[in-house]
């Protein structure tokens, strides 16, 4: 276990994550809506290093994010357990590394994501409630969902080739 | 007979060579008639050369500039020392410059970072105003940048004013780039293109910045009017923001 996390560089790539969400490139949004660039960074390096270090990197990822955010709504639980339960499934049974099914993935956690803020934005009680139901909250949740499993394909493929290859090489 | 058609001849002579006076005064019932109108575009286009030129027109202009700056002046001594007898929140100082250096105006968070903070003497609460009016207001610093709240955050709830109207709302963040302006009454007056501005009474922001334009009004909302505002900065297009000091 834990493999991946002891090559420094490779943990340090999860800053280009903060990176993204600040700089927010245009290109890359769907209706003004960008895409959940922690999910993006999470699945391979779970589905590659295990449940533990997942949820590990998970509540990193969440700590060094909601810093970057205003409000009390927190990201940790959710990448938490996305990061644990993407480990588990790069455990069990063969490899995942299909286009489609890391879409899938992607596009589950990012639902899971989306639908943890919007649950916490109404048991807090936010200032305004109202801002947490269906209208506005549904359409970033959709299309971040939607945006997120279209580009984990492309992305995710690339980062599980260089986890692997670093994994397959600590080990020889 | 004939004495009759002698004195009928030279008459009618006299009328066929006067036919000049005659069209002079047909020309004369003309001019009375037209109320000298020929005369007139005459003149004018006679004396064109030295009508008063565009010098004059800049110069009357500038006069008046110069009267509405004086004015302005005034105005705006006599607003600070009432606002100050009041106790509200005044229009503020200088204001700091700094550039916009992550924008995330979609999603789950409605927030801006600007190139300024601690050390420009930026600090949580100030006003962030861009071209067009208030944007939203400094939410947390760093010593060189700081985390601006948009007015359309879910959290963000800002004191406004119609001022056709003079009716106090409370403008408040749903997560679109349209915030929700909340009346206190049921009938408030409003109508769709409405200016909206801060609150003269506000103690949070400076008054009457401009802050946009009411595009909608659901009259049925409980408990009271409610309004879309459309706002007047356009934060998806804005490069740099001016941060009022107090």
């Amino acid at each position: 276990m834990n493999r991946l996390a002891r090559h420094g560089w490779c943990l340090a790539t999860a800053l280009v994550v903060p990176w993204l969400v600040l700089a927010s490139p245009g290109p890359l949004k769907l209706a003004g809506v960008a895409p959940a660039w922690p999910v993006l960074w999470l699945l391979p390096w779970a589905l590659v290093d295990g449940p533990l270090s997942g949820a590990l990197a998970g509540a990193g990822l969440g700590l060094l994010l909601d810093g970057l955010h205003l409000g009390p709504i927190t990201e940790i639980p959710a990448l938490a357990l996305l990061g644990w339960w993407w480990g588990r499934l790069g455990r069990q049974g063969p490899p995942i590394e299909r286009s489609f099914n890391l879409g899938l993935l992607a596009l589950l956690g990012t639902a899971l994501l989306g639908a943890s803020l919007i649950l916490q934005g109404l048991l807090l009680g936010w200032s305004a409630a109202e801002a947490w139901l269906p209208a506005p909250a549904l359409h970033t949740w959709l299309a971040q969902t939607l945006l997120t499993g279209l580009l984990a394909p492309l992305l995710c493929s690339l980062q599980l080739l260089l986890w692997r290859q670093q994994t397959s090489g600590g080990r020889g | 007979m004939q004495a009759g058609r002698r004195l009928r001849l030279p008459a009618l002579r006299v009328v066929l060579q006067a036919w000049p006076w005659g069209l002079l005064l047909l020309a004369l019932v003309g001019v009375r008639l037209s109320k000298g109108a020929g005369f007139s575009d005459a003149y004018a286009l006679v004396s064109r050369p030295f009508w008063p030129g565009s010098a004059q027109g800049e110069w009357i202009r500038s006069a008046q500039s110069l009267n509405d700056q004086s004015r302005l002046r005034q105005l705006e001594v006599d607003n600070r020392r009432l606002r100050g007898l009041l106790e509200l929140q005044g229009r503020g100082g200088r204001e700091v410059a700094a550039p916009v250096i992550s924008r995330q105006a979609g999603g789950w968070w409605q927030q801006l970072v600007i190139g300024g903070g601690e050390l420009q003497g930026l600090r949580p609460g100030l006003p962030v105003l861009a071209p067009g009016g208030l944007l939203g207001r400094v939410a947390s610093v760093t010593p060189t940048t700081a985390t601006v709240a948009l007015l359309t955050d879910p959290g963000s709830r800002v004191g406004v004013w119609v001022g056709r109207t003079q009716r106090h709302g409370l403008l408040t963040g749903i997560g679109t780039s349209r915030p929700v302006l909340r009346f206190l009454e049921k009938d408030p007056g409003v109508r769709p293109g409405d200016v909206v501005v801060t609150s003269p009474a506000s103690t949070l922001v400076p008054p009457n910045l401009t802050v946009g334009v009411i595009q909608s009004v659901d009259d049925r909302a409980v408990p009271a009017t409610e309004a879309v505002v459309q706002l007047s900065a356009p934060v998806e297009a804005v490069d740099w923001v001016q941060v009022r000091l107090p």
